[in-house]
């Protein structure tokens, strides 16, 4: 075990922490040292995260086989995904620590939300295709009990269909996995790819397949059609930080997965102009357009950003399946600013859930007198899912079309731009209602609720209002200035393709 | 001196447990003589084995231990038997010894070489543990000195089948695992026992009859004139080839014949029913060692009876995996079915034998390898997937799935093991499954790289390799090369399925056990509920567990919110946390077995 040990213990150390926070009997009756416990220990893992990657370098853990070992690694996806993570889980973190409150069994949550976390930060540092399946696998046994939380009926069905996509788009991915040990005995993650012609010479047909197979098994965390429907269903049954983070990060793993696979071992020009590419982008598109008509017709506020999610993930996809240098900096955005966004509409649901009880869009006129910061702030990051200037999504979405209609893959660089801006169409649609019932509920509105249970006014406590307001900033401060960032990721970028 | 060491293992368990028997029947029929004086029930009649422990048994408290002059017995002569065959497994010693001679060449002979050893090595750790946790299993069991006595005689009958040197040695064993455990299933006596005892019987001997052809034309076409095992098969291949269709035809039927012990599809029909055993019989036999009796029987035809060379690219290489294939997917998807815990997990053990089978039949080194590593995993993830289903029944007489739930916070313990258990059952890596799975993946792509040369040979020039061969013996199969090609890559695919159904069968358990549905509105049971649970449990501990079976499942609501059930104690939940974290060990660090593994291999190459 040589190399830097910060590595392993920004992995290890929220796990530990987590499984504390299990054991712990005291922590179940004082809440007061739970929620210090709490923030005490995702600062930490925040903390130790930064200097692990500041620190960059490699770590070998131990030899699995003969020809498998476990390693991890810092390299500039690492960074953009991991330091994502460690921000995004301290934020909703916060957050959960005021919204927990009025659910039960708040020790076990926070302890797999720890865990979970741990989790996460190996995965995003595996330096190879074996370690990286190992943390995914236990992504998805670790995440389960968030789903499972609220232990009704439907968040224990919801969960156990969440474990089954998972585990079943596990074991395609894994059919992949087996076919390349067959060809190469490394599966280091190295830019660029490892993967040659003369290698797969006389097993082209079998590598295609193969590929399909990683495609949809590793696009099935990505909500990807055809096996996206867990998604919908898992998500809203989770405790709103659950869901903003199953939501927000844990289905990035499968776009993570997908560009390692692709971007670091096979190579982009082995897929390029096959019929994998061509499926990678028919499915994309498709769920693009398909997640965006179902949040349009969901009245359920989390689960029409559920099927948000799957739409706007296969945003990201589809910029990576143009295999593209502009399209693909616009997706590893899209990695980000989505995630910010799509963790503040969480936690604005949730926030309303914990204030009014509503969970239906047309329950929620007026909404603006009830939360105006947490609305205002609702409206700005919705803006920029939808991607209007000066907000974020805009940038990503520029970066995606640009790259589309420069890829030379034909017809498909005109059809990709055109559905996402049916998409963008129906984002508005599926998002906009909200703050619009919300500000301006019309004159024959029926204000009898909100006045009778003396709603008005009453934000959330600010640990809930702060993390959504920072991100809605940091919304606004990445669309405004996106310079810096974005040359960051065409220099990844760059090394790929 | 050493060589004579050989055919202890085999012999005195065997001994061991029929002076046993016999012993208890003579005090038997002591007691019968003066039965007018004893005024005695039936359970009383052990003056000599069972009456000597004072009360053991029925009488003493849970959670005190009560080792009689029977537990001594029979764990002594267990651990002893062990010490021999790790003695023999560490001695590294290649003698051979025969006991003696049926006729001709025909002998009864003991040798010990790689694959032996792993086999060896496994029952000889199991054995021990399983006896260990048997003794607190049966405790409250009737007709216990007849139970252990056929439960030694089996380990001495399975390290026969480990020891032997040659297939008539091994068939000669393999008939007696028959005899000697057809008591074991029988053991409950009551009517589906008999029915489930009788299957058994006629499957096995069935099969045995099948398996015996196999050998008789081994034994014809033999190069040497008998059977001993040869890595690399002892056909003569010169007049093999000339009756190729004929040997092929009888490999396949004792492949099959074998296959029933294996419990391939579709002759497993047996092994699902003989989960009426009690549960050490189950998991010990019917998940390590009848179950990879058969398996290591068919290993030894396949690599060391009519060898790789001969079979590899024929049309029985293709329908033997066909059936392997078929026999994993079908035994996942029955036991994604199946809602009685045990026979859940009879069907996978239906499955996962065929893994084992899969990877024999890819017939190449790297296939004996997978196939012995599973072979060792499989056992400690069954064994202790069984025991925890055991441990379950034990303490609170739950046989179903659906009713497990919240259980696993009442018996941490024992759900913690099956958690590891289930995990590497299903291939996460970590875990020792993963690591097999992987190897037999590994062979798989291999052989199916191997087809696409092999046909590639025949297509450009028909000479002496085994397709070209084919090619002149029989029209019909000319295109098995065309239709086999694909079949190794499919059987990754299966292999996946029946990986994924695992994670259907073996998680909903955990699901059910760890995160019962209990926000539900209304559906959490009063304090008036749980106190009447409360009373049945007092009831199940202190009586027959199985009894109160039907009680148990009156008081199931309370027993959501409760905590009425607790873990064994520690003579079982030992060899639980044991396999638990030798299943860990493996998966994190498999290296050292898999270099013998590797040597292995490379012998049959």
């Amino acid at each position: 075990m040589n190399g830097n040990i910060m590595l392993i213990i920004q992995v290890l150390v929220p796990i530990v922490l987590g499984i504390l926070v299990l054991m712990n009997r005291q922590l179940r009756e004082n809440r007061k040292l739970l929620s210090l416990t709490v923030t005490g220990a995702l600062a930490v893992s925040l903390i130790l995260a930064v200097a692990a990657l500041a620190g960059g370098g490699s770590l070998t853990l131990w030899q699995l086989t003969d020809t498998v070992s476990l390693a991890l690694h810092v390299d500039g996806i690492t960074a953009l995904f991991a330091g994502l993570t460690a921000v995004v889980w301290f934020l909703v973190g916060i957050y959960a620590l005021v919204y927990m409150t009025h659910e039960e069994h708040e020790t076990s949550f926070f302890g797999w939300y720890l865990i979970v976390l741990g989790v996460l930060m190996g995965l995003d540092a595996a330096a190879n295709l074996i370690t990286f399946y190992v943390f995914y696998e236990l992504m998805t046994l670790t995440s389960l009990p968030l789903v499972l939380h609220e232990r009704t009926k439907g968040a224990v069905q919801a969960g156990v269909k969440y474990l089954f996509y998972s585990v079943a788009g596990a074991f395609l991915a894994l059919f992949g996995i087996f076919f390349l040990t067959t060809v190469t005995d490394d599966l280091t993650f190295v830019a660029g790819g490892i993967l040659t012609a003369d290698r797969l010479a006389g097993k082209e047909g079998l590598f295609l397949t193969a590929m399909v197979c990683m495609l949809i098994g590793f696009g099935t965390k990505a909500g990807m059609f055809p096996l996206h429907g867990w998604l919908p269903t898992a998500h809203p049954v989770a405790p709103a930080p659950a869901s903003a983070v199953l939501s927000g990060v844990i289905t990035k793993a499968g776009v993570l997965a997908l560009i390692r696979v692709v971007f670091y071992i096979v190579g982009p020009d082995m897929i390029r102009g096959t019929w994998v590419q061509t499926v990678w982008m028919l499915l994309s598109l498709m769920t693009v357009f398909m997640g965006s008509m179902l949040a349009y017709k969901e009245p359920v506020l989390k689960k029409r950003l559920a099927y948000s999610t799957v739409s706007q993930v296969s945003y990201i996809l589809f910029g990576l399946s143009v295999l593209e240098p502009t399209a693909f900096v616009g997706a590893l955005s899209h990695v980000v600013f989505h995630s910010l966004i799509k963790n503040a509409l969480f936690m604005t649901a949730g926030a309303v859930i914990f204030r009014t009880g509503w969970t239906r869009v047309e329950q929620m006129g007026g909404l603006g007198k009830v939360m105006p910061k947490t609305m205002l702030c609702y409206t700005a990051v919705s803006l920029g899912l939808i991607g209007i200037p000066p907000f974020s999504g805009f940038i990503s979405k520029w970066y995606l079309a640009q790259g589309a209609l420069s890829s030379g893959t034909g017809a498909w660089g005109y059809i990709g731009p055109v559905v996402l801006l049916v998409s963008a169409l129906l984002t508005a649609g599926y998002l906009l209602p909200l703050t619009i019932q919300g500000f301006f509920p019309g004159a024959e509105f029926d204000w009898s609720e909100i006045e009778t249970r003396k709603l008005a006014g009453k934000e959330p406590a600010w640990q809930m209002v702060l993390p959504i307001a920072l991100m809605a900033l940091a919304t606004l401060i990445l669309g405004c200035f996106p310079v810096p960032f974005m040359s960051a990721l065409e220099q990844i970028a760059a090394s790929v393709l | 001196m050493n060589r004579m060491l050989l055919c202890v293992p085999a012999l005195l368990p065997l001994i061991g447990g029929m002076v046993l028997l016999l012993a208890h029947q003579a005090g038997r029929n002591k007691v019968k003589s003066g039965r007018n004086e004893v005024r005695s029930g039936r359970n009383e009649v052990k003056p000599e084995w069972n009456g000597g422990q004072t009360g053991g048994g029925q009488g003493d408290v849970a959670g005190k231990l009560h080792f009689g002059r029977l537990e001594w017995y029979i764990l002594g002569l267990t651990v002893v038997n062990s010490l021999v065959l790790a003695a023999l497994i560490w001695g590294q010693s290649t003698d051979s010894l025969v006991l003696f001679r049926l006729y001709g060449d025909m002998t009864v002979m003991f040798r010990l070489d790689g694959m032996g050893r792993i086999f060896a090595g496994l029952i000889a750790f199991l054995w021990p543990l399983a006896v260990l946790y048997s003794f607190e299993y049966m405790r409250h069991e009737e007709r216990k000195v007849d139970f252990f006595a056929f439960y030694l005689m089996t380990y001495g009958v399975t390290a026969g089948i480990a020891l032997s040197g040659n297939l008539i040695t091994l068939y000669l064993f393999y008939e007696m695992l028959t005899l000697v455990t057809f008591p074991l299933v029988l053991h409950p006596m009551t009517r589906e026992a008999r029915r489930a005892s009788r299957k058994y019987l006629y499957y096995s001997i069935g099969g045995a009859a099948f398996a015996f052809l196999g050998l008789v034309f081994v034994l014809k076409f033999s190069a040497a004139g008998n059977t001993n095992f040869l890595p690399g098969g002892v056909l003569n291949l010169a007049a093999a080839g000339e009756k190729k269709n004929v040997l092929l035809a009888a490999y396949l039927l004792s492949f099959f014949g074998f296959g029933v012990k294996a419990a391939l599809f579709p002759l497993h029909g047996w092994l699902p029913k003989a989960t009426v055993a009690p549960t050490p019989v189950t998991a010990l036999l019917h998940a390590v060692a009848v179950v990879k009796s058969g398996a290591f029987a068919i290993l030894r035809l396949t690599y060391f009876g009519f060898g790789i060379e001969f079979l590899r690219g024929t049309w029985a290489h293709g329908f033997v995996m066909a059936a392997a294939m078929i026999s994993i997917a079908f035994g996942s998807t029955m036991a994604a079915k199946e809602a009685h815990w045990k026979r859940r997990l009879a069907y996978s053990t239906v499955s996962n034998l065929s893994y084992i089978l899969l990877a024999a039949t890819m017939m190449s080194p790297l296939g004996l390898v997978a196939a012995l590593s599973h072979m060792v995993f499989h056992a400690f993830m069954k064994i202790c997937s069984f025991f925890c289903a055991g441990a379950v029944m034990h303490q609170t007489g739950k046989t179903h799935v659906y009713e497990l739930d919240g259980l696993g916070r009442q018996m941490p313990v024992t759900f913690g093991c099956l958690t590891i258990a289930s995990l590497s059952l299903i291939g996460i890596p970590l875990f020792a499954g993963f690591i097999s799975k992987w190897n037999i993946a590994r062979a798989a792509f291999d052989c199916g790289a191997m087809f696409a040369g092999e046909a590639g040979a025949a297509g450009g020039n028909v000479g002496g390799n085994a397709l070209g061969g084919l090619t002149a013996a029989g029209g019909g199969w000319t295109t098995a090369g065309s239709w086999t090609g694909f079949l190794p890559y499919l059987a990754v695919g299966v292999l996946l399925y029946s990986a994924f159904m695992t994670a259907i069968y073996m998680l909903t358990v955990l699901v059910r056990a760890y995160a019962p549905v209990t926000g539900g509105a209304g559906s959490v049971a009063g304090a008036g509920v749980a106190g009447g649970a409360g009373s049945v449990t007092g009831a199940g501990v202190a009586g027959g567990v199985r009894s109160v079976a039907g009680a148990g499942t009156a008081g199931d609501a309370g027993s959501r919110m409760g905590k009425e059930w607790s873990d064994p104690n520690w003579l079982m939940l030992a060899p639980l946390v044991i396999f638990a974290v030798i299943i860990i060990i493996f998966g994190v660090h498999s290296q050292p077995l898999m270099e013998i593994l590797y040597e292995i291999g490379g012998a049959v190459a």
